[in-house]
């Protein structure tokens, strides 16, 4: 009996040969090829606005985002309507957006307008295809200390949209429970760990403390290992592996093999425990704010929000916190002109960020704005700023282009301390050793 | 010769001209973000061979093997169950087809959910049966992550073992099968004198596509995982991904590329060589 084979060869086995060789012969002529010559970035085209209005692309996290994407719709329409042109709006969600938007600027495929995180200016301006923005920034009363931040190599490769900072946020409800009133959460380490094992004591199975255990979101870890006291880089010398490192990622673990911190946890689903009442503190920007309170079943989880300093090494030490905030980029290319526009009326035009700051809460840039009633008369915005950002200081590593790959290398280490695979020593030394070659 | 063409031209900038721009990258120092490269000879290949490769082929292999086998003991027992004469064998051949057509990310999210250490169904239903007394983290632990990834996948491609598997299962003669049993054989009997002799080409056909298309999966891994817990579930797939895009080193990316191209070429040979055969037959 014979049987009829579901699929005909298609290929013989001289023709596997032969393509075998042709892929040989490939990698022989790239052997030797030319080396093609190293080049800088070269300098930012300067960005300009004041022509002749055209469609162009804006990008964004946001989009993405049930609780903000309103606020972007806003802010679009209404450009849209004022300018007579159509914006064409495109997202990736937070966690992949860095790799998608490098991709698309990196392959010529997007142009326009691009919401960034201030930690990628680096990267993204290290392509050589982001505009200096400089020349917008005149009169339209950005705070110095926006647009520093907004800045990469003293070029303004972003107008600053919002500048804040991340820090750690309770539910005063759980906190009372265990006697801790919203003013007067741990100030120690020692403290906020038993404060913790009370909370854990609640039962119900609460979390709580939902701090960042997946890789995507670890870089909180950095966080801790500065409020330990390492400085993280020295100039250019990674000091991640020093003592202090390894007892912050020790401590951590220690959370983490208590259950006072959960795993397979981000900023995603640490919202989602907190919204739904089953964590008692977790670590977020402003930003969180809309998300919590519009997930969770408690209609009053707002007023329960307290945000709070984040816990020292001993008494006396200044809390540690990390700016976050977000900008407005201009990729070269069509319809960057216009974009420029764009990317200034979204970051300073008082009634548009005042719209914006309704919906999503995002402190404001621009000095107008921040003196306004709306945002003077927001308690949670007020605390915020107070508990957290005015201690707040950016990531050392964001002075170098390749930030977010030491960031990947690092959260990669601790989590293999979490999991058990390794100790915190010589997890710290590893991803001291390889932040260190990224650093050079 | 004139004809064949526009085909060559098509084939030639839609498929070999990436493929060698990818594999020829295996030799340079290149950035994804930084302009400009350097040519480097073998080195990354070197620096790859160094490295993770014993690793990464190791898990590779792990999933490969998870993800074939399974799905083919499962697509197998539901084929002979469909083969009998059930009631409604029809409808279920339908219902069954479901997790194939469903997209692989829409699996992958299906199961994120599943397998979620703090709101997953998985804990809350081995919890109310009492086999756990805390919420396990299938994903995020590295004992438990390969083998949930595994399983998420065999959830997804069994369906079309099963498919394939009943096409041959009906394409057995039956009166081989009353034959023998007047002659006294019973269904075991049967099944391994009878019907696995005339599924063999199947099988193998079958076990091996299944086998070259897991060496090269990406979505569930990635989206479940994103080949954590602390690179417990990596395979070629997701390093060649992280390497180029979070790490932006586009030359070892290539070199993890050409050296994972050259293990699927076997791969492909032994397949061709089997086609081969089964023309011969």
């Amino acid at each position: 009996m014979s049987t009829t084979p579901l699929m005909p060869s298609a290929v013989s086995r001289r023709r596997m040969l032969q393509l075998l060789g042709i892929g040989a012969g490939t990698a022989a002529l790239a052997a030797c090829a030319p080396s093609a010559p190293g080049s800088s970035t070269g300098a930012a085209s300067a960005a300009a606005t004041g022509g002749a209005k055209t469609d162009f692309a804006f990008s964004s996290w946001s989009f993405t985002e049930e609780a903000a994407a309103p606020a972007l719709e806003a802010i679009v329409k209404a450009y849209q309507d004022q300018a007579g042109v159509t914006v064409k709006d495109i997202s990736f969600p937070y966690n992949e957006y860095i790799n998608q938007l490098t991709l698309q600027v990196k392959g010529g495929q997007f142009t326009g307008a691009a919401h960034v995180d201030v930690a990628w200016l680096g990267s993204l301006a290290a392509m050589g295809k982001l505009q200096d923005l400089s020349a917008l920034t005149e009169g339209r009363g950005y705070t110095d200390a926006a647009l520093a931040a907004a800045q990469f190599d003293g070029v303004q490769y972003g107008l600053p949209w919002t500048i804040g900072a991340i820090g750690l946020i309770g539910n005063s409800d759980l906190l009372e429970k265990v006697g801790v009133a919203g003013d007067a959460f741990p100030t120690t380490i020692d403290e906020f760990e038993k404060t913790l094992k009370d909370l854990k004591g609640l039962g119900g199975g609460l979390i709580p403390y939902a701090a960042s255990t997946k890789a995507a979101q670890l870089k909180d870890a950095l966080i801790w290992m500065e409020t330990f006291g390492s400085p993280l880089v020295d100039g250019d010398t990674v000091t991640i592996g020093d003592d202090a490192s390894v007892e912050a990622v020790t401590w951590y673990k220690s959370l983490y093999d208590q259950k006072l911190i959960a795993a397979d946890v981000d900023r995603f689903d640490a919202r989602s425990l907190f919204a739904q009442g089953r964590a008692a503190v977790y670590d977020d920007a402003p930003v969180g704010r809309g998300a919590v309170t519009e997930e969770s079943p408690d209609k009053d989880l707002g007023s329960k929000l307290v945000p709070v300093s984040r816990p020292v090494l001993k008494a006396g030490d200044s809390p540690r916190a990390l700016v976050w905030g977000g900008a407005l980029a201009v990729v070269d290319g069509e319809g960057a002109e216009t974009a420029a526009d764009f990317a200034q009326f979204a970051t300073s035009d008082l009634d548009t960020v005042l719209a914006d700051y309704e919906v999503r809460g995002l402190p404001p840039v621009t000095t107008e704005a921040q003196q306004s009633e709306v945002v003077a008369s927001d308690t949670f915005g007020t605390q915020f700023n107070e508990r957290i950002t005015a201690t707040s200081t950016s990531n050392p590593f964001w002075a170098f282009t390749a930030y977010s790959q030491i960031e990947t290398v690092v959260a990669e280490q601790v989590q293999a301390v979490l999991v058990g695979k390794t100790d915190a020593k010589t997890a710290m030394q590893k991803a001291g050793e390889a932040a260190q070659k990224l650093v050079g | 010769m004139l004809l064949l063409l526009p085909g060559v031209a098509l084939l030639a900038g839609v498929v070999l001209y990436p493929l060698i721009a990818a594999l020829v990258t295996a030799f340079f120092e290149q950035s994804l973000v930084l302009p400009g490269r350097t040519f480097v000879g073998l080195q990354n290949i070197v620096e790859v061979l160094q490295g993770d490769f014993l690793r990464l082929l190791r898990q590779t292999l792990v999933f490969t093997l998870g993800t074939t086998i399974l799905p083919f003991v499962v697509g197998f027992a539901l084929a002979l169950a469909l083969n009998t004469k059930i009631r409604g064998a029809k409808v279920l051949r339908g219902l069954m087809l479901i997790p194939w057509l469903v997209p692989g990310v829409v699996v992958s999210f299906l199961w994120m959910w599943i397998f979620n250490a703090n709101y997953g169904v998985m804990n809350a239903l081995l919890q109310t049966l009492g086999l756990v007394d805390d919420p396990q983290a299938w994903l995020a632990q590295p004992g438990t992550a390969m083998g949930a990834v595994i399983l998420a996948k065999t959830w997804q491609s069994f369906p079309w073992m099963m498919v394939m598997l009943l096409a041959g299962l009906q394409t057995v003669p039956v009166e081989l099968h009353e034959a023998a049993e007047m002659d006294g054989a019973g269904t075991v009997r049967r099944f391994f004198a009878i019907t696995m002799p005339h599924l063999k080409g199947i099988v193998g056909l079958v076990l091996l596509l299944e086998f070259i298309w897991n060496f090269q999966h990406f979505d569930i891994i990635y989206v479940l995982t994103g080949g954590g817990p602390a690179g417990a579930t990596q395979t070629f797939a997701t390093a060649v991904y992280e390497t180029a895009f979070q790490g932006y080193d586009l030359g070892k990316a290539g070199a993890l590329g050409l050296l994972w191209m050259v293990l699927l070429m076997a791969l492909v040979v032994v397949y061709v060589r089997f086609s081969e055969k089964g023309e011969e037959r």
